[in-house]
């Protein structure tokens, strides 16, 4: 039986429905990730399963027991913050400590584990310090130690990395990853950054306007998009309109020229498009492949990568290349050739979101 | 050159001001000292402070003023910081409300009080108790503008609900997060809060006048009908009691930076 459960919850203020039909089954020690651009009801979802909101209808189990309608100082959840929300009239110790005082634990229990979470986040140098003299990146772990201590059942992270620069950031989201491992506690995590949701989750919810686009692990996700939006959320996808040429064949036009594309049986009527990763396309020509030609449209740096736009047939495509110092950067205005496997592609009916 | 100029004229604009300030000051100082003909004494001081009305009336004033402040803190911090935290559009309509007392002049105010209390099933100005219940409850309508804007100030300088969520999930109840986040937090602000109140109380007129108790502004009022020199020498007590009261504010906010060290 999974840890924590949520079962068709609903959430709506006033006439607008935030979140509808949200299920979710979390196992023991999992991290999950609620992924989604901002309004699309993930962080509702979270202050609803830490008690903040209460949901319209449904319900929130741990372990069993029925959470719904409980206050968040019953539930025994950790909760972090996008403004770290650290008590500023105490210092580090204290504001890991407050949880522990609160629930009357006696001192040498509170001061032992005070110790041990400022150990866990590498900050017991700043044990005396208050939250206005530690930056933002301490902060945060210290307010990730305070919600740790208390021992809860499951820690939610709201946007916790947000507020933080780039290089932080990064460092950040290893260590939440190495805590959360190290504890083995069951996480739920939102973000709107697909690269945050990706590299620390086990599984990933896609959600769009209050509901669910797929849930899954980020390899799937990616891999396997349940829906154009979640394919066109996660990553680059080259998503072109094409003609249905020979259905039989798997063949579709764009411009004109032939694509082989596979799968038709799904779809269901006009217009049809086709999905394609940039990174899935390479620069030549390749045998058993879909080729098509066309002319530079324009050339981006983007540091590591390098993203070409060409111009097939007045449809603009997308491909991503490796800045390796034997690549050939073409130039604007230059004909172009480009190849895709067959399998990398499919076809999709979706309108653009 | 230009920042040469503007420095100069903002020193002038300074002078100005001190001297628009100070001049009456002293010229109140040197009248007080001026009872015994010929002489500088501090004679008008002496008598005041022999006068054991006046040590009554400061007395009962500061009683009155204290309680004033508590009231008003019990009644305002918990309104104000449910306002935040719940029902965050009652904001505006809170802004009115507590303009209402400057509106309102105090004489309409003594007289709806009296009418309303002074009969039965209330009558409350039967009793001094009832009398003194009825002040307080005046000077914290007058007082609430100040006691209500620096709580509100001090709430917007901080993040009040996430601060309260925080506390909450790690296990306090409304209470514990009231008197153990959001109030240490508020310090600074109640406590200028508090000291503008209390110098309202104190000076307060009308009020007291009408409800006939023994408060130092009836008082002040009445020496100042009937002699020359106290009144003045009684202004700068007064001013001189205002400027201890912001020392101590003074004394108690730095002593709060000091704890976090940097200061906020």
């Amino acid at each position: 039986m999974a840890q924590l459960e949520l079962t068709n919850i609903t959430k709506s203020f006033g006439g607008t429905i935030a979140v509808q039909n949200f299920n979710l089954a979390i196992e023991t020690g999992e991290f999950i990730s609620f992924l989604g651009p901002s309004g699309c009801g993930k962080t509702t979802t979270l202050r609803m399963v830490a008690g903040f909101e209460i949901p319209t209808s449904g319900t929130v189990t741990l372990d069993g027991v029925d959470l719904t309608n409980l206050p968040p100082n019953k539930r025994n959840m950790g909760m972090v913050f996008q403004s770290y929300a650290l008590f500023p009239n105490m210092t580090a110790a204290q504001n890991v400590g407050y949880g522990l005082k609160v629930a009357g634990k006696p001192k040498d229990e509170i001061d032992q584990r005070v110790d041990e979470m400022l150990e866990l986040i590498q900050m017991r140098d700043f044990s005396r310090r208050y939250p206005n003299q530690l930056s933002g990146g301490q902060q945060q772990r210290l307010a990730l130690a305070r919600s740790l201590a208390i021992r809860p059942k499951v820690l939610l992270l709201d946007e916790p990395l947000s507020a933080l620069d780039a290089k932080i950031r990064l460092e950040l989201r290893q260590e939440i990853r190495r805590i959360q491992r190290q504890l083995g506690i069951t996480t739920i995590y939102v973000t709107h950054d697909q690269e945050e949701a990706f590299s620390l989750s086990d599984r990933v919810v896609v959600m769009s306007r209050g509901l669910i686009q797929q849930v899954d692990t980020p390899i799937q996700i990616y891999n396997h998009p349940a829906s154009d939006f979640v394919a066109e959320f996660v990553g680059h996808i080259n998503l072109l309109p094409v003609e249905v040429a020979q259905a039989k064949e798997g063949l579709v036009r764009l411009g004109s020229q032939l694509i082989r594309a596979g799968q038709f049986e799904h779809l269901n009527g006009r217009p049809v498009r086709l999905a394609v990763r940039p990174e899935e396309l390479k620069s030549g020509f390749a045998e058993g492949a879909n080729n098509l030609t066309g002319k530079i449209e324009s050339v981006t740096y983007l540091g590591a990568i390098v993203r070409v736009h060409v111009d097939v047939d007045g449809h603009l495509v997308s491909l991503e290349m490796f800045n390796e110092r034997s690549l050939n950067i073409p130039a604007v205005g230059q004909p172009y050739q480009i190849n895709f496997p067959v399998e990398a592609c499919w076809l999709t009916n979706g309108e653009k979101e | 050159m230009k920042t040469q100029k503007k420095n100069t004229w903002a020193i002038f604009w300074a002078v100005l001001a001190m001297l628009y300030f100070f001049v009456p000051m002293l010229g109140t100082f040197i009248f007080s000292l001026r009872m015994k003909r010929g002489v500088l004494s501090f004679q008008a001081y002496q008598s005041v402070l022999a006068d054991s009305r006046f040590l009554e009336s400061f007395r009962y004033s500061a009683t009155m003023g204290i309680i004033t402040v508590l009231v008003s803190v019990l009644l305002l911090l918990p309104t104000v910081y449910w306002i935040y935290v719940k029902v965050p559009w009652m904001r505006p309509a809170m802004d009115i409300i507590t303009i209402l007392p400057f509106v309102v002049p105090v004489i309409v105010l003594v007289f709806g009080l009296i009418r309303t209390f002074g009969r039965p099933p209330f009558q409350l100005t039967l009793t001094t108790f009832g009398t003194d219940i009825l002040m307080t409850a005046g000077y914290v309508i007058i007082t609430m503008p100040y006691m209500y804007r620096a709580i509100d100030v001090g709430m917007r300088s901080m993040d009040v609900r996430t601060l309260t969520e925080a506390a909450q999930s790690l296990g306090s109840n409304w209470f514990q997060v009231l008197t153990q986040v959001i109030l240490p937090n508020l310090r600074i602000a109640v406590l200028s809060g508090a000291l503008i109140c209390f110098a309202t109380v104190m000076g307060e007129l009308i009020l007291a006048d009408f409800l006939v108790r023994p408060a130092l502004g009836s008082y002040m009022a009445g020496i100042g009908r009937s002699k020359a020199y106290e009144p003045a020498a009684l202004a700068i007590i007064s001013y001189g009691l205002t400027w201890v009261c912001l020392g101590l504010i003074q004394y108690f906010s730095r002593g709060s930076q000091e704890q976090q060290l940097t200061g906020r």
